[in-house]
């Protein structure tokens, strides 16, 4: 790390542009200000009149649940995005939305997933799309002393010939947050930069961005963990549901402040009593996949709707598909009403009575070129046919009657799925199960990119199959749907299950605790 | 065919929310007429163009409309219709089998040597020619699934093996004479129609009923247009791709029974550079190389048309060079077509439904586009960042 010096000045190493001394900011004033943005996608309300700013050298965390808004306001900051209502400035400059403007005006994002081109090297990954040229051709040499300048500032102990696929996670951030510094960078926004990081990682991390602070870039920290949170942020500011709760400087706040500013006040617990509950219907028994899952062990009776609920990454899709045979485990045992069912076999664990709805319909469970009713009849074509012949009048029978306990809206069942809502999709998916009985349903977040109406009439049929004595695992991100629908959460954090919660000690406040601190 | 009501005609948005389900609801079924005229454009279309290049090549030439030059073209398609059906399985779940010429090759050498060399009766000839081109058939598949090997290397592979092992076993000679029964199925006709036409028209039928009314039928199409939704719903997709493979082996078998009843001899030279031709047909009757669409009429048709393109080719006495460029300009403008209609199709169905959430970053995008106009008058020049913004 470069000596730091002591005038006002910011470090020249940092390549803080002529522009910047063209038009000075206020001391210590905002470097960038969202004003007022308001974002909408089809169904959702994503951003609703939310101000935000950042201001020079200080680490101001952004905080929500899942779907609180958090990705789709660091997407406008990047221009990825254009926003419906307001503005991004960026040192008074209205910034327009286009990821080159967002890079030009400084603003760089580190985003979840690396952006490094693996079978480039670390020097070249650094001045991606930057190469220097002479007469032409790419200069190794000066190549070399740029991308040495911007590396030596945060990671001094890689190599610059390191191929980028060989890079830990850790290290490929530092890359990043190099080919950052290597332009001229004023916000850096850092989504969920620790998931991946083991603690002295994040530890050398933190000492990075306090060094970029004391260099007065403004730094957008995006984390869940709120620990973290609090050992590096100076401000913090929660969204929930789209809207601004609030910024506070993070000595005003602390733990449970915060959480309560996540969760909100208008989840109040939906008193009703527990439902009688059947025989076992999934006994899973120290399941464990390598890096991913945990000795884990859970049941769920017949009757019963158990929901899993955790931050995204914790887990609990890998879950749901080890369960199913969607992804093989390494070891543990599943039983599905007594009987074993052996890993990666989807098809075996259908028979014995499993039913999944996976979290990304397009991708997992619609055959997006058939039509409404071929998909609503895919799991049962055993049922339909007889010597290998399709039956077609069953096939309309079942269509019909699904359709119609499902209050599914199509023009006929003979066009293609995709023609449909995404309601309606999600509802064609849950017919193609409930159409086979299923013992026991998987759910993995059933009302994700369905619309309002859509998803009380999804959780009604959640409830209406409970009653029925199907048993119910589900996977929610949603916390009314969790509160309001579960017999019992089991709270996942990094591949464990680290808190189990019957309905009457069930609350937000609590999940939320467990989710976040493990 | 129903109008597809045009964009102008749209109601401004911004009504009852009420009356919102109602126009999504018509919304829809537009669509699906929209779609349905669409599929219908791509096969009507290659019956249009068929038809009037036949009037257009009767015009031009007395020759073409004679029963013997019709029965030509019928004859000649027949091969290359049978071999294209089991392609149209591999294409269906988004495979491909380059082997079939090949395997057509091996077929061949074998119904007639095994007769000719090894004394074997005439029927235990054509069903080894058959077993052969089923184990290549599953060699593929296993290969495919198995050790997910690219379709593409791995049938190119078997197309290389057995294009070899029919040279090897016919030590690259014609082997004649074919046994009587090729001579007579070559001939027969069955109230004036030749027995071949009839028996391809009867393959296509079966895998047509096969494809659209059998639980394997709707597996393939399931595996082909989401072969991970499938397998979640409990649907063997190995087991599917396998069997078309093993069907794509199995029809290439029969094309080289077929090809060596019309050249009376078991020939390893026969049927190459086949494949292409094969694939050309069934991407030109609208199966999508990406999987899950498709039909057998439609094969059907694009078959018929490249047979019309090479009789075109013979009867204009078009320079015999020029033959191959023009059947390359058919098979480009029948897969531009696809391209069209899944990008045309998909993004209108997308625009009008405005779900998912596709819609919304292309509408953006296209916005940013938009202000990335706007913004390029800024300087912003990515060297000078590079090697100036870099200065200490």
């Amino acid at each position: 790390m470069p000596a730091h010096t002591t005038s006002a000045e910011p470090d020249p190493s940092l390549a803080i542009s002529d522009k910047a001394t063209m038009a000075p900011p206020a001391p210590a004033g905002p470097i960038l200000v969202a004003s007022n943005i308001s974002k909408s996608f089809p169904g959702v309300r994503a951003l609703d009149g939310v101000s935000f700013d950042v201001r020079r050298g200080e680490v101001h965390a952004l905080l929500g649940e899942n779907g609180a808004g958090k990705s789709t306001l660091i997407k406008i900051m990047a221009g990825l995005y254009a926003p419906d209502h307001g503005e991004i400035w960026v040192d008074g400059r209205l910034l327009p939305a286009d990821p080159a403007a967002a890079h030009a005006a400084g603003v760089a994002t580190i985003h979840q997933d690396h952006h490094l081109v693996p079978n480039m090297n670390v020097a070249e990954n650094i001045l991606l799309g930057r190469w220097p040229t002479s007469f032409r051709l790419i200069s190794r040499k000066t190549q070399q002393t740029l991308a040495m300048r911007a590396l030596a500032l945060v990671a001094p102990q890689l190599s610059l010939f390191t191929l980028a696929r060989h890079l830990s996670p850790a290290d490929g951030q530092l890359v990043e947050i190099a080919r950052a510094l290597s332009e001229e960078l004023r916000v850096l926004v850092m989504d969920e930069p620790t998931s991946s990081l083991s603690p002295p990682e994040i530890d050398r991390l933190f000492s990075v961005v306090r060094d970029l602070q004391e260099n007065g870039i403004g730094i957008v920290f995006v984390s869940h963990w709120l620990e973290e949170v609090f050992r590096i942020a100076d401000r913090i500011t929660v969204l929930r549901d789209g809207r601004l709760v609030g910024t506070h400087s993070v000595t005003a706040l602390n733990t449970d402040a915060v959480i309560r500013m996540m969760v909100g006040r208008s989840l109040r617990e939906i008193p009703r009593s527990r439902r009688q509950t059947g025989a076992t219907a999934l006994d899973v028994r120290g399941l464990t996949r390598q890096g991913l899952l945990h000795n884990i062990s859970l049941t769920v009776a017949a009757g019963e709707i158990v929901c899993l609920a955790g931050l995204v990454g914790a887990g609990r899709s890998e879950l749901a598909n080890c369960i199913f045979g969607a992804e093989a485990y390494d070891s543990g045992e599943v039983r599905i009403g007594g009987k074993p069912l052996p890993p990666g076999n989807p098809a075996k664990a259908i028979r014995l009575g499993l039913g999944y709805v996976p979290e990304d319909r397009h991708l997992q469970a619609l055959v997006e070129t058939l039509s409404v009713s071929a998909n609503a009849t895919l799991a049962v074509l055993d049922r339909i046919s007889r010597y290998g012949l399709l039956s077609f009048r069953k096939e309309s029978e079942t269509i019909a009657t699904q359709a119609q306990a499902l209050a599914i809206k199509m023009p006929s069942p003979d066009v293609r799925v995709s023609a449909l809502s995404g309601g309606n999709q999600q509802k064609v998916v849950l017919a193609r199960w409930l159409a086979r009985r299923p013992h026991l349903l998987i759910l993995d977040e059933p009302t994700k990119g369905v619309d309002v109406g859509a998803k009380a009439e999804i959780s009604e049929i959640i409830l209406q199959l409970a009653a029925e004595g199907v048993a119910i695992l589900l996977i929610s991100s949603e916390m009314p749907e969790v509160v309001g629908l579960s017999d019992r959460v089991l709270v996942m954090h990094t591949g464990r299950i680290v808190a189990e919660l019957d309905r009457r000690k069930l609350s937000a406040e609590q999940i939320m605790i467990h989710a976040t601190s493990g | 065919m129903r109008p597809v009501v045009s964009h102008r005609h749209r109601q401004p948005d911004g009504a009852a929310a009420e009356r919102r389900t109602v126009r999504a609801t018509s919304r829809a079924r537009r669509q699906a007429a929209g779609q349905a005229w669409f599929d219908a454009i791509q096969s009507f279309g290659l019956l249009v163009i068929i038809v009037t290049g036949s009037v257009v090549l009767g015009l031009a030439t007395p020759v073409f409309f004679t029963a013997a030059n019709l029965e030509n073209v019928l004859y000649s398609a027949t091969v290359i219709a049978v071999v294209a059906i089991g392609e149209t399985f591999v294409i269906l779940v988004a495979g491909i089998d380059l082997s079939v010429s090949a395997v057509l090759a091996l077929s061949s050498v074998l119904s007639v040597g095994l007769v000719v060399n090894q004394g074997l009766p005439p029927a235990m000839g054509i069903v080894a020619a058959l077993l052969a081109g089923a184990i290549i058939g599953v060699a593929n598949g296993l290969a495919c699934t198995k050790l997910r090997i690219t379709a593409l290397i791995v049938t190119l592979a078997s197309l290389s093996i057995a294009r070899g092992l029919a040279f090897i076993y016919s030590g690259g000679e014609n082997i004649a004479p074919v046994p009587h029964f090729f001579v007579f199925a070559q001939n027969a006709k069955v109230l004036g129609f030749p027995v071949i036409i009839l028996f391809t028209l009867l393959l296509a039928l079966l895998a047509h009923l096969g494809l659209t009314r059998t639980r394997f039928g709707r597996s393939v199409y399931a595996t082909g247009g989401n072969a991970l939704a499938a397998r979640l719903s409990g649907i063997r997709t190995d087991r599917v791709v396998l069997g078309c493979y093993a069907i794509s082996g199995i029809t290439a078998a029969i094309g080289g029974l077929m090809i060596t009843a019309r050249l009376e001899a078991g020939a390893a030279t026969s049927g190459e550079g086949m494949e292409l031709t094969v694939i050309a047909a069934v991407v030109i009757g609208g199966t999508s190389l990406f999987g899950g669409e498709g039909s057998i009429g439609g094969m059907l048709l694009g078959v018929l048309l490249l047979g019309l393109v090479q009789n075109a080719v013979d009867l204009l006495n078009v320079p015999p060079n020029y033959d191959s460029v023009v059947s390359g300009f058919v098979i480009a403008g029948a897969a531009a077509l696809d391209v069209y209609r899944r990008y045309y199709v998909e993004a209108s169905l997308r625009r009008r439904t405005g779900t998912g959430k596709q819609a919304s970053p292309s509408a953006s995008n296209s916005r940013a586009l938009e202000s990335s106009e706007q913004a390029s008058v800024l300087p912003d020049s990515l060297h000078d960042q590079a090697t100036g913004g870099m200065s200490k």
